[in-house]
């Protein structure tokens, strides 16, 4: 079957995977809301946060190569406030955190995000001090897509993965982790170990009068080390 | 079998000078030189305390030494090490551009008085290094104009890299920091952030700018935004398991990273990998050297408001992911280097998808030279802004195409081959003036002349393996793992005892596509590295950023950050 243009007015042609809309002769009947569904679909904005590896994966999802074009979701805006799908490609050290919370709340609704590559899902292997083990600790996540960095395939999936939450009209309205920032609830086997064994640890030694392990109070005695101020010019 | 020479035999420890440079110190220093040593060709001075600032201007000053190139420093915690008598030391990496010598100095620091005199008046560069090193090990820099917190962020505790820091203890991060800039009281201007998520910016970069009008009066660069510890990770990992750590450092040219960081193990383990991997590893460094100024010439106008070039350069970098794909099955994080060789041979059409590659590379080149070299625009945006002398690049430690934008041929490749960098033919060029253009300039002729090696690696690419043998280092291949009981064993030996390589200390270092990618390594003889310490090319780059903008127009700081390629992951780690 070739399509012409106008056929889509005609009714000719409808979007085969759309159940709202129901075409024949020279009338299109449809729901008001089922419209602007596949009108956002098939228009998505996003916003690439792109703070690592990933960003260039994501570079070659919308270069010529792999073309996000096909899935309507090439019009990437870099200002929050004029997109409606949030990209985060790369890591998200705790410095960055504020940010990435800050870009979330200042787009407008409604909104999807995906967390591209395992250290947005997870932390991926940087299990350490400065690293946030997941973004989901602090913004809703909609589609994951695993892989260090994932290949520009698996974020295609994860656009169409999109389209289809927004047509069944998905969404997640909660960090996923929010219980797991220091909270005592915290589901992971592994961290809160980890954390209690620091706290314990923490608590023995400020019996003794000692500070935090790592941590040198300047001005305190039995560090022996005065405050950095006064050495400055 | 232990690997020979250990760093720190007692025949070593002796007062004969194993160069002049020794002879200088010592008459210029009376008593201040504590120690000189030679491990695997690296020479290395301790010095006093108190000499450590007049150590760095002699070796400045010194006709004999010229050591002008300002490369690293940072700090190693020695704690529990019964080697060592003070549980702090801080080291200097200098390079003397004229003699072609590398050297390093060292002082040691007590844990109750952890200070040292700054050196941020002998070398530009010395000072975010210095907060650096204030930053993760609490050491104090006396006259340091400016001694903050410079990779973790505002609400951390205690200083991370001391070893007894547990490397996952996080502190919830409070707001971003609002004042970055020193504004004088009674200024008129208006403060602006660029970043730490703004289109020009790429990745996670900001700049806090003083303003009249649109000309910028100060600036203040904030960094940790990507702060994410490879040296913390390396330090409980074993080398093996550093390589894909490495691929994520400069994520343009991911291959180069664990090139260099190979290298630097096989320094330290004394031993070489064979002709065949160095020709391959040779290959894929140049296509990636190719595809790293891609992005950053890419890049670059893409933020002047050109997207044309993004999208024609990018197709090369296609081609060039084909290549790396075939080899080792990733396409941006390779993995695929090896300590002593490489993973696995090159597959059969390996020469095929490289010519491709050279010739979407070559078309590629020509087009965006066409669209760009002598565009108005382009040129005008480019000429003359970001001018950097000579003299004040080597002080801030620029190296790589920036540092030969402002003039200094230095290029490791050419200075001090590795990986069979001798055979090969090829030019390193200069710029004239140092500036954005020239970088520009310097970038591609670089591509062409990166072409070039890899056309002459791939015609006299030798047979062979593709890894050492030596049971130490390499693994077994797995068909005989199945079926020997000697394979089975040296295998499972190897994967739960990790290579053991001497105790001591290298510093190696390669051109990466940013310039002089160095690695300090520490070995205690353990599987896993007591402290790598990364001397990342974009650390040095970045330092001169506010330098250069200052007293331009906003439009020129953006134009200037791309042709810097400061990337994200190599500056923060
Ligand atoms: S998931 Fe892998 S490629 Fe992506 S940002 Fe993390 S380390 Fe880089």
């Amino acid at each position: 079957m070739t399509m012409r243009l106008l056929d889509v007015f005609r009714g000719k042609f409808v979007d085969p995977t759309y159940p709202g809309v129901h075409a024949g002769g020279d009338v299109i009947t449809t729901r008001l809301d089922a419209v602007v569904k596949w009108g956002r679909k098939s228009s998505l904005w996003p916003m690439p946060f792109g703070t690592a590896c990933c960003a260039i994966e994501f570079m070659a999802m919308s270069a010529s190569h792999y073309d996000v074009a096909r899935f309507g979701a090439e019009v990437l805006r870099f200002s929050p406030r004029q997109a409606d799908l949030l990209f985060v490609a790369g890591t998200i050290p705790d410095k960055l955190a504020p940010v990435l919370k800050t870009i979330y709340d200042q787009m407008p609704e409604p909104k999807w995000v995906v967390a591209m590559g395992v250290c947005a899902c997870t932390g991926g292997f940087y299990r350490s001090y400065h690293v946030m083990q997941g973004i989901d600790e602090i913004v809703p996540v909609d589609v994951y897509v695993p892989g260090c960095p994932p290949a520009p395939e698996a974020l295609l999936a994860a656009v169409m993965k999109i389209q289809e939450r927004i047509k069944e009209g998905v969404r997640q309205s909660e960090p996923q982790g929010a219980h797991r920032l220091g909270a005592s609830g915290d589901a992971v086997f592994d961290r809160r170990a980890r954390r209690a064994a620091w706290a314990a640890d923490d608590d023995a030694r400020a019996k003794q009068g000692l500070a935090p392990r790592g941590v040198i109070a300047f001005g305190n005695p039995a560090s022996g080390v005065q405050a950095p101020d006064g050495d400055r010019d | 079998m232990p690997f020979p020479d250990s760093a720190l035999s007692d025949s070593q420890r002796s007062d004969r000078p194993p160069s002049s440079i020794a002879g200088i110190m010592h008459a210029n220093l009376p008593g201040g030189v504590v120690m000189i040593r030679e491990f695997r060709g690296d020479l290395s001075i301790t010095v006093k305390r108190e000499t450590w600032a007049a150590a760095a201007v002699l070796l400045r000053d010194h006709l004999d030494c010229d050591f002008k190139l300002f490369l690293d420093l940072c700090a190693v915690d020695r704690q529990g090490r019964v080697d060592r008598s003070e549980r702090f030391e801080i080291v200097l990496h200098l390079y003397s551009v004229s003699t072609k010598r590398h050297i390093r100095v060292t002082t040691p620091l007590p844990e109750s008085d952890p200070r040292l005199d700054t050196l941020t008046k002998v070398f530009k560069g010395a000072n975010w290094f210095e907060r650096e090193a204030y930053d993760l090990f609490g050491i104090v820099f006396r006259g340091h104009p400016n001694l903050k917190r410079i990779l973790t962020h505002e609400s951390f505790v205690g200083h991370p890299m001391r070893k007894d820091y547990p490397t996952a203890r996080r502190h919830a991060p409070g707001k971003c920091a609002e004042r970055v800039l020193d504004v004088p009281q009674d200024s008129q201007g208006m403060v602006v952030n660029l970043g730490p998520s703004h289109p020009s910016m790429h990745g996670t970069f900001r700049v806090q700018l003083l303003l009249d009008g649109e000309t910028i009066v100060d600036a203040a660069p904030d960094l940790g935004y990507m702060h994410r510890n490879f040296e913390k990770m390396a330090e409980a990992r074993t080398y093996w398991q550093i390589i894909p750590y490495t691929d994520r450092l400069n994520y343009c040219s991911p291959f180069m990273n664990g090139h260099g960081w190979a290298l630097a193990v096989e320094k330290l383990l004394g031993i070489k990998a064979p002709p065949r991997a160095e020709a391959v590893r040779v290959v894929l460094s140049e296509l990636s050297r190719v595809m790293d100024h891609i992005v950053c010439i890419g890049a670059n106008v893409v933020d002047l408001g050109a997207i044309t070039p993004f999208f024609v350069t990018f197709r090369a970098r296609e081609a060039i992911y084909d290549v790396l794909e075939a080899c080792c099955g990733a396409r941006l994080t390779v993995s695929y280097v090896r300590i002593g060789g490489l993973a696995q041979d090159v597959p059969e059409d390996f020469d095929a998808l490289c010519r491709k590659a050279i010739s979407a590379a070559r078309e590629v080149i020509d087009q965006a030279d066409r669209l760009l070299t002598r565009n108005v625009i382009f040129v005008r945006r480019m000429r003359e802004v970001g001018v950097l002398s000579a003299d004040d690049a080597l002080s801030y430690g620029w190296t790589g195409p920036c540092l030969r934008g402002s003039g200094v041929a230095y290029d490791v490749r050419k200075n001090h081959p590795y990986s069979g960098y001798e055979q090969y033919d090829f030019d390193v060029p200069t710029g004239a003036v140092g500036d954005s253009f020239d970088r520009y300039l310097v970038r591609m002729e670089e591509m062409r002349q990166s072409l070039r090696i890899v056309e002459q690696a791939l015609a006299s690419l030798p047979g062979g393996p593709v890894i050492v043998d030596d049971k130490r280092v390499a693994l077994p291949p797995k068909s005989a793992v199945f079926e020997n009981i000697e394979a089975l064993m040296n295998h499972f030996k190897l994967v739960f005892e990790g290579i053991l390589p001497p105790a001591g200390e290298i510093y190696g270092y390669t051109e990466a596509a940013n310039g002089e990618l160095g690695y300090f390594v520490v070995s205690d003889g353990r599987k896993c590295p007591w402290r790598v310490k990364v001397r990342p090319p974009c650390f040095n780059l970045y330092q001169a950023y506010p330098r250069l903008i200052k007293g331009g127009m906003i439009a020129d700081a953006i134009a200037i950050i791309g042709g810097l390629n400061v990337i994200a992951g190599e500056l923060d780690r």
